[in-house]
């Protein structure tokens, strides 16, 4: 390099400058982007690698490379498992909902908070509703807890209006969990969720109302044919997207707002490979539970990722 | 001034009982969302200055009962809790000051176009937002790395995030590049165009990034709960979360005795009162940042959504 410079130094002052201060550039940056690499394969890249325990059997005096091989064994373990099942089944149940229940959800938001008249109050309720996203989960669990307790703030209201006797069991009746935690997950996360349809909105290019006020469409009919379509590209493609969570479950609905009498519906495949592992410390089982769930979200991704951009150069109307 | 309400008027003539009905009812389910939006908030807020046996005696909806600050002299005396909010403190200022830095310079650094090699560092930053090692790999990894049952374990793996990376790159991308060029020819060196030129323009996206950082490193529960045993280094978010376990219990121990009538206190914090007090404590910190922040985050969101 320096020899390369000096005979370019020798031949032109100007050139060898320029090419001096390209060096000293392209050094500085990769001095900036280093570290992060290195970062990336320590924290990432190994624990990847480290999936290798899974077709191992792993003991702790050891590290991950050298234990005896076990094929197949854990995969074929935990498949026969019922306890797995289970939280698969779980895991599913809960995607579904959040993505037919709580999906809608901002976009009905979005729509609706977009059609106030008054400004500032419009700000306002915005502002607010991003807010239960900042709120750590363990508050927001804690809170609905209490509140729907068996004598919390909406049972004791209940019982005082007379409209019932007995308290209702919310968070200890299996059959309501799946459905007050997706509740309190969108209580959590609908407004923020909402953004991305605000801004598909402020996108929409304001002559067409223009023109549709000028036409005699009622403000009914401006959602319908102007607003709907012009936030629809952004709801398939955040739907399609969604695919990809389908077997990642939510680990703060299951520790936090799960208890024993609700097991049965709120243990997802996250909660049973941390007790798998942490919990009995049988490592490479656990860990084949993770890299089986892994694979499963991997390809769901990358097919949900295929599927919009697809869907991005060819439009579906 | 005195054309305004002409122009009111005239507007407001305009209105069909289509735009009544539609503003009534937008306005109306903005009110219902605000309500369940703020309220279970402000119950805290009650629940949390009112004398607990008296809460617990007589449900509270708008107005605290028997104001006071018990709770939250309940909570100052309990080490454990005090201790766990000065981690949490500790571990969300360094989390924000160095996630915050290594992550930005990475972004600099990615969307600089002279940079060789570039598409690759990329991806291999993508990748990893689509796959990981998962937990087991991740824990026995931390373990032989000496990080387990460390305050180092809430600093160091998240230096870098990939998802602030991106959302800091769409940003970056904006800086016209002649600007850092004629810094360049002008003879200032890389560190002085990132501090005299690269961050004074970031402003926004550094608020809206600090607020990520700084609410994940104060709201997080796992990294405590599973890579620390040491009950004296758990942030305040575990603590809070064994907390609410062990105050169901003691509760209805409590609800029981009163019940019963064995209980002969009428006043005084109970599990339930202190457990407010902390939530509203935990939650209080990001209230007061929340105003300042919030009119960046929704810009610096709604870029990177639209770019990702």
């Amino acid at each position: 390099m320096f020899k390369s410079l000096k005979s370019l130094a020798s031949q032109d002052p100007v050139l060898a400058e320029q090419a001096r201060i390209r060096f000293k550039k392209q050094l500085s940056y990769q001095l900036m982007i280093w570290p992060s690499i290195i970062f990336l394969i320590i924290f990432s890249y190994i624990p990847i690698a480290g999936l290798v325990i899974a077709f191992q059997d792993y003991s702790l005096s050891t590290s991950y490379f050298n234990n005896p091989w076990a094929g197949l064994k854990h995969f074929k373990a935990f498949l026969n498992d019922s306890t797995f099942w289970m939280s698969f089944r779980n895991t599913i149940e809960l995607s579904l909902l959040r993505m037919f229940l709580v999906f809608p959800m901002p976009i009905l938001l979005a729509l609706i908070i977009n059609e106030i008249p008054y400004i500032k109050y419009k700000k306002i309720v915005q502002t607010c509703s991003y807010f239960p996203h900042f709120i750590a989960y363990v508050v927001v669990a804690a809170l609905w807890k209490d509140v729907l307790g068996n004598r919390g703030l909406v049972n004791n209201f209940l019982i005082s209006t007379g409209l019932i006797s007995e308290p209702i069991k919310f968070w200890t009746d299996p059959a309501k969990f799946k459905i007050l935690a997706t509740l309190v997950d969108m209580w959590k996360g609908v407004g923020w969720n909402a953004i991305i349809y605000f801004a598909a909105i402020s996108g929409i290019n304001s002559e067409l109302y223009e023109a549709a006020r000028i036409d005699g469409a009622g403000r009914l009919q401006q959602i319908r044919y102007i607003t709907l379509p012009g936030i629809m590209n952004t709801v398939i493609i955040m739907f399609i997207l969604s695919i990809g969570g389908l077997v990642s479950g939510n680990l703060n609905i299951s520790v936090l707002l799960g208890n024993s009498f609700t097991k049965s519906q709120s243990y997802i495949i996250e909660y049973y490979t941390l007790d798998m592992g942490l919990g009995t410390m049988r490592y490479s089982f656990a860990t084949a539970v993770g890299m089986f769930q892994s694979l499963i979200s991997f390809l769901l991704v990358v097919f949900a990722n295929h599927v919009s951009n697809k869907y991005n150069e060819v439009g579906l109307f | 001034m005195t054309k305004i309400p002409n122009k009111d008027k005239a507007t407001k003539i305009r209105l069909t009982p289509e735009d009544h009905l539609v503003n009534g009812f937008s306005t109306f389910f903005a009110f219902i969302v605000f309500l369940l939006t703020v309220y279970p908030i402000y119950y805290c807020t009650i629940y949390a200055f009112s004398d607990g046996k008296s809460a617990l005696a007589h449900q509270i909806y708008f107005w605290p009962v028997d104001i006071t600050l018990d709770n939250f002299k309940a909570v100052l005396e309990d080490d454990l809790l005090v201790n766990s909010f000065l981690i949490s403190v500790a571990r969300t200022t360094l989390s924000v000051l160095t996630s915050v830095s290594f992550t930005a310079l990475t972004a600099y650094a990615l969307t600089r176009k002279q940079l060789a090699g570039r598409k690759i560092y990329s991806m291999i930053a993508m990748f990893t937002m689509y796959f990981g090692g998962g937990m087991i790999p991740t824990y026995l990894w931390f373990r032989s790395l000496r990080l387990i049952n460390t305050f180092a374990v809430y600093i160091i793996p998240s230096l870098l995030n990939v998802y602030h990376m991106l959302l800091f790159m769409a940003f970056f991308r904006d800086i016209p590049d002649s600007l850092i060029e004629s810094a360049y020819l002008d003879g200032a060196s890389e560190i002085k165009i990132l501090v005299r030129i690269v961050i004074p323009l970031s402003t926004p996206i550094l608020a809206t990034i600090s607020l990520f950082t700084g609410v994940n490193a104060w709201n997080d529960w796992y990294t405590s709960a599973y890579f620390v045993n040491d009950q004296r280094l758990m942030t305040m978010s575990t603590i809070l979360m064994r907390l609410v376990s062990a105050a169901d219990a003691a509760q209805k121990a409590m609800e029981m005795a009163s019940l019963t009538g064995a209980d002969v206190k009428v006043s005084g914090p109970t599990p339930a009162s202190i457990q407010y007090a902390t939530m509203l404590i935990s939650i209080l910190p990001v209230m007061c940042v929340y105003p300042f922040v919030q009119k960046y985050f929704v810009k610096g969101v709604m870029v990177g959504a639209i770019k990702a």
